[in-house]
């Protein structure tokens, strides 16, 4: 097993401490990530993800529990978090918003250039930043931000971070207002980074989308707690009613084969693709034989 | 610890619930005597006056049900300002604003000129200024911004007939400055966060590197800005699609009635500001 790179112990945060608007976020959250892992946490709007995830960069400071990444220990007033976050990069929801230089390619060397590195080095890191989001650098280094489409934005954002060279990257709602074609392409592009990058990943989502899949490990938050932890599997194939208590929806693949399961079908409940299902289906209907596929059964 | 909380420290614009007295006022009259007040505030220039207003303002904040800390929160962010500001009445400050003391000087090396009347000059000032934020905390604070529309329209319902003044644009104008004044420290603490996130450096290098400081704001205030313009042209185009004509010949959903509660609390603040205003203060 490798090394724990993120360790958090009953960490508790509360928004407007000491103002009558005081509102508990994280009442004792338990949470740990070791290195080259990919791991997703969910939770329904307000269970106290994006909170928890702060933590992580330093950007909030544990008001009790213990929070370490990596070898930085942030209960110590005098820990160096600049440090710490240059090594551990935060994407936030619609980091679109966050794009400020008139070039793409300024944008994306904003981080670099505050780590004070060589034009050479600054360069080869946008290119290499730029090329990994599958944005060609000469073709678009020198275009204008604003002309740019909303999911390109999202890329250059994501560049942006990754032109840090960090070790762990943390992706608040990666997909949330995507179309469909750049849901698939942004699920591709983290897939990659996983592959090929070796990065850690802590991917925040509210619902169980297709980017959870690519997780080994799965948390579930409601109400400012972890209450369920394990694999996508393992979660996805929780019932229908139980994810729901959390405020959860499952994918329409799992409430259809957990329909199906409750109407007496022999089907396995834990089936995650349109193409295990449909497998899984004509396997309980007797149909086997030939691996059916949805492309198969579509294409006659 | 909360470095980036930014919303903790803005109480204008707020509005906490609590049921009191003051929430319950008509608001028209809520926004009389809180311009009385103002004026009172405004006008008074000696020790005692200040102090009575104080003590009056502080009894208001409890009589609100508001935490007094949370409204004397919001001085924070000011305190450098009110800082700089005294520093440079008693250093500078000469002539005498309250006609008939007389000045004695304290200190006197080249340009830098310090009587007394400047330290009193910067201790009234101080007070002031502690005063007008508390009362427009309060205001805000005790008053959606339902009843302030409603009110501040009612009120300049008058000089509308008389004048063709705009009234009711002018109440939404206030209406949607206090409403985003929130909104955009939410926002600008956001911005903040992302940028920190990849590497941005809130200015701590090289304190008298002005082009650079300032360069370092760029990340944060051209997307606030341009989340600004953004959010204006949405409420626009959302006041377009509702066919929102402005308040020509438009009836109320919600008519306010005034009771004696309301003019008993207007009359205590105007005769709060007579006695601030018109008793010679010893000093």
């Amino acid at each position: 097993m490798s090394e724990v790179v993120v360790e958090v112990r009953g960490l508790e945060h509360t928004y407007m401490r000491g103002t009558p608007m005081e509102a508990p976020s994280l009442k004792g959250v338990d949470f740990d990530v070791r290195r080259g892992e990919t791991v997703a946490l969910l939770g329904h709007t307000g269970c106290g993800k994006s909170t928890l995830v702060q933590h992580l960069n330093g950007l909030l400071r544990p008001q009790k529990g213990r929070v370490r990444v990596l070898e930085y220990d942030l209960n110590d007033p005098k820990v160096d978090v600049k440090a710490l976050r240059r090594r551990v990069a935060l994407l936030f929801q619609n980091p679109e918003a966050q794009l400020f230089e008139r070039y793409v390619g300024d944008d994306v060397a904003f981080g670099p250039r505050q780590l004070g590195l060589s034009r050479e080095e600054v360069r080869a890191r946008v290119r290499e930043a730029l090329e990994a989001v599958g944005l060609g650098f000469e073709a678009f280094k020198d275009r204008l931000t604003f002309t740019l489409s909303g999911g390109e934005k999202r890329r250059v954002a994501l560049a942006g971070v990754l032109a840090l060279r960090p070790e762990i990257l943390v992706l608040d709602e990666p997909l949330a207002g995507l179309d469909p074609a750049g849901r698939r392409h942004l699920v591709e592009l983290i897939r990659r980074l996983k592959s090929e990058w070796g990065l850690t990943l802590i991917l925040v989502s509210h619902d169980l989308e297709d980017v959870v899949l690519l997780a080994d490990r799965c948390f579930v938050m409601a109400d400012g707690r972890v209450v369920l932890s394990g694999t996508p599997r393992e979660i996805f194939s929780q019932p229908p009613a139980r994810l729901a208590e959390f405020g959860l929806q499952p994918p329409a693949v799992t409430a259809a084969v957990h329909a199906l399961a409750e109407a007496g079908l022999g089907v396995r409940r834990d089936c995650l693709t349109v193409d295990e299902a449909v497998s899984e289906i004509a396997r309980a209907l007797g149909m086997g034989g030939k691996p059916w596929t949805s492309s198969s059964c579509c294409a006659t | 610890m909360d470095e980036f909380e930014l919303l903790r420290y803005v109480t204008v614009g707020q509005y906490i619930p609590t049921g009191s007295l003051i929430h319950r006022l008509d608001p028209r009259f809520k926004l009389a005597a809180f311009a009385v007040l103002v004026g009172a505030v405004t006008f008074t220039g000696s020790y005692l006056g200040n102090a009575v207003l104080l003590v009056l303002i502080v009894g208001l904040v409890f009589l609100s049900r508001v935490p007094l800390r949370y409204v004397l929160s919001g001085l924070r962010p000011a305190l450098p300002v009110l800082l700089l500001l005294a520093a440079l009445q008693i250093l500078l400050y000469t002539p005498d604003f309250t006609r008939g003391t007389n000045c004695t000087t304290l200190f006197q090396f080249w340009i830098i000129h310090s009587t007394t009347c400047g330290v009193k000059l910067a201790i009234v000032s101080a007070a002031r200024f502690v005063e007008l934020l508390m009362l427009t905390s309060l205001l805000t604070l005790t008053t959606t911004t339902t009843e302030l529309t409603h009110g501040i329209e009612r009120l300049f319902a008058p000089l509308q007939q008389r004048f063709n003044f705009p009234a009711h644009e002018l109440a939404l104008i206030v209406t949607i400055t206090l409403r985003f004044v929130p909104t955009f420290a939410e926002e600008l603490e956001r911005i903040v966060k992302a940028q920190v996130s990849r590497g941005a450096d809130l200015g701590q290098r090289g304190r008298l590197r002005f082009i650079q400081q300032t360069r370092a704001l760029l990340p944060m205030l051209v997307p606030l800005f341009l989340g600004a313009l953004r959010r204006a042209e949405e409420l626009i185009l959302a006041m377009e699609a509702r066919c929102y004509m402005g308040g020509k010949g438009r009836t109320r959903l919600i008519e306010l009635h005034s009771t004696r509660q309301d003019v008993v609390a207007l009359f205590v603040a105007v005769l709060a500001a007579a006695t601030v205003l018109l008793v010679p203060w010893p000093w």
